[in-house]
């Protein structure tokens, strides 16, 4: 297996406050990393870092062997990398379907071809599927602002995915959503997964979550790695349990 | 409501043409004025209702292309090119102008675009040897085209239209294309939008190119319209009015800048019944819409529509659920 991310010495600071304090990981192709920790640790500014949000203040990330750290976050979507964040973040005043062809439409053609092409960019029938998938069907005409949390948060995942992204990155899908909509939500992510064999990284505080969902959990605790493996020696790891579970 | 909105535009279309029958020379000047209004309007619509952008420079993109054509002609450039050469250069300003909107956003963008107008009055004014200054140009001539003459109010009146209906179908065009939906993502989440791929930056500065393109081509029908032009009539008070057509009718809905605009040219004049406290009732008035409606006219057009719908809804299931227990 290779390497599709590739996290070398990675540090953030605000001022004084160092947020992400040399963290060095990789991701196989196909893998599923959990990245867990408490509030504070570092793991959205750790994502913030590596999808060009944040300029990072030392290290560097590569995609698939690349240099990405200056790249900006549009580039980096170009490459095939997606990402969910960790409040709601879909267009209210666009429909679920609208929702989902801008989240690939800029993948198809250049600007100017866009202008004078189709006006869903060839995706109508992609976003269909898409919202089949994720078992929106009944709400695809809907605006995205009408729907409820749980439904949002789907339709947040399923543009995520919607250009056919090699690596994904969820911040805290999980958050807020009840428990119905979450055995969906990790349903669908896992199906997608088996399907396409994406390379997901997920930060997520709902360890049901992440214990069914990843084959890998790295743990942040103020900006550093404490510990990594597979989701059952994380849980069982003492330090992880005095830093994070907190039992 | 497609059908209905269908038939507005239709009936729309119809009272644009046989409106100016039925008017005099001063009502006929009006009503192209709206026309001429309406594109500067909608080109702002497009930079701010659509793409979130505040600027406050669109009356100075009409002056300079209404400057353009006023130059141009005289020296015998014929109409057409004068015509398409303010919407280019307009563009090319505009797209300039976008870079700040880069690095700044709401009330600092209002400020840049605001020195923008400024400067442009200025250099309007004190350039005397190009611009002729304070005492303006004026005998700008109304085109010809292919033997046809536009000089008649009547005739120039139905070249403006012809113009809005051709701009209006570009845009409208252009929104229900891919671009359409990356402009209203840069306004509602560009943070968003940006990790979708969308080339924020090249967005934003097109917004703006566009939509300034979109008032020097208002300017370029302007000049003709009014026959003389001067530095004032592009200062900030029309770029002010212009963002109020755009909020009264209705930010970033279609036709919420061919409302506004006729809420803006029009109702001052019907006003005048009021004589002198003409200007302090249109200005009650718009307030009034804007506290009771801040989305505008087309906004509480809409609302009254769903709510109507949602009565009638009611009534329906009211009237089914009767007929199943009978």
């Amino acid at each position: 297996m290779s390497a599709v991310l590739e996290v070398s010495d990675l540090r953030k600071t605000f001022g004084g406050i160092t947020a992400v304090d040399g963290v060095s990981f990789e991701v196989q192709a196909g893998e599923i990393l959990g990245i867990i920790g408490p509030n504070g640790s570092g793991k959205t500014t750790l994502f913030n870092c590596i999808l060009g949000q944040l300029h990072p203040s030392g290290g560097e990330v590569r995609i698939d062997g690349s240099l990405s750290t200056d790249m900006r976050p549009c580039d980096l979507n170009r490459l095939g990398v997606s990402r969910t964040f960790q409040l709601l973040q879909v267009f209210p005043r666009l429909s679920v379907r609208d929702n989902l062809i801008l989240a690939g439409q800029e993948h198809r053609g250049s600007m100017l071809s866009r202008l004078f092409g189709r006006g869903d960019a060839g995706l109508g029938e992609a976003a269909d599927r898409m919202i089949e998938f994720f078992r929106l069907s009944h709400l695809a005409q809907q605006q995205a602002g009408a729907l409820s949390y749980g439904q949002q948060k789907l339709l947040d995942a399923a543009m995520a995915f919607m250009a056919g992204p090699r690596l994904v990155l969820l911040d805290e899908p999980a958050g807020g959503v009840n428990l119905t909509m979450l055995g969906h939500l990790r349903e669908r992510l896992a199906a997608y997964h088996a399907e396409r064999k994406a390379t997901f990284v997920v930060i997520e505080h709902q360890m049901e979550f992440v214990m069914a969902l990843c084959t890998r959990v790295l743990v942040l605790a103020q900006g550093r790695i404490i510990a990594e493996g597979a989701p059952q020696e994380v849980r069982a790891n003492p330090i992880v349990v005095e830093a994070y579970l907190g039992r | 409501m497609r059908r209905l909105g269908a038939g507005a535009v239709a009936i729309g279309v119809i009272a644009a043409v046989a409106l100016p029958f039925l008017l005099k020379s001063f009502g006929i000047y009006l009503i192209s004025m709206w026309a001429v209004l309406t594109i500067a309007a909608i080109g702002l619509n497009l930079t701010l209702g659509y793409a979130g952008q505040i600027s406050l420079a669109q009356g100075a993109f009409v002056g300079i292309g209404a400057y353009c054509v006023a130059l141009l002609t005289p020296e015998g450039f014929p109409y057409a090119l004068a015509f398409v050469g303010a919407g280019l250069l307009c563009f090319a300003i505009g797209w300039l102008l976008g870079y700040p909107a880069l690095r700044v956003q709401h009330h600092y963008l209002a400020f840049v675009t605001l020195a923008f107008t400024t400067l442009v009055f200025l250099l309007l004014r004190n350039e005397e040897w190009l611009t002729n200054g304070i005492y303006g140009i004026n005998a700008i001539p109304r085109p010809t085209f292919f033997g046809w003459s536009t000089a008649s109010a009547l005739y120039f009146y139905f070249f403006c239209l012809g113009a809005l209906i051709a701009i209006s179908l570009a845009v409208w065009w252009m929104l229900r294309s891919p671009w359409g939906r990356a402009f209203v993502a840069l306004r509602e989440n560009p943070i968003r939008a940006l990790s979708l791929g969308v080339d924020t930056r090249r967005y934003t500065l097109m917004a703006f190119a566009i939509g300034s393109s979109l008032g020097g081509l208002s300017g370029a029908l302007y000049a003709p319209l009014v026959q003389f032009i001067e530095p004032s009539s592009f200062a900030l008070g029309l770029s002010f009015n212009l963002l109020m057509m755009v909020i009264v009718g209705g930010s970033g809905f279609f036709f919420g800048p061919f409302v506004g605009a006729l809420v803006a040219v029009l109702l001052p004049e019907w006003m005048r019944i009021a004589q002198g406290y003409y200007l302090i009732l249109y200005a009650s008035i718009v307030m009034l819409l804007m506290a009771f409606c801040p989305s505008g006219v087309i906004g509480l057009m809409g609302r009254a529509f769903n709510a109507l719908s949602a009565r009638r809804d009611r009534a329906a299931t009211v009237l089914h659920g009767e007929r199943v227990g009978a």
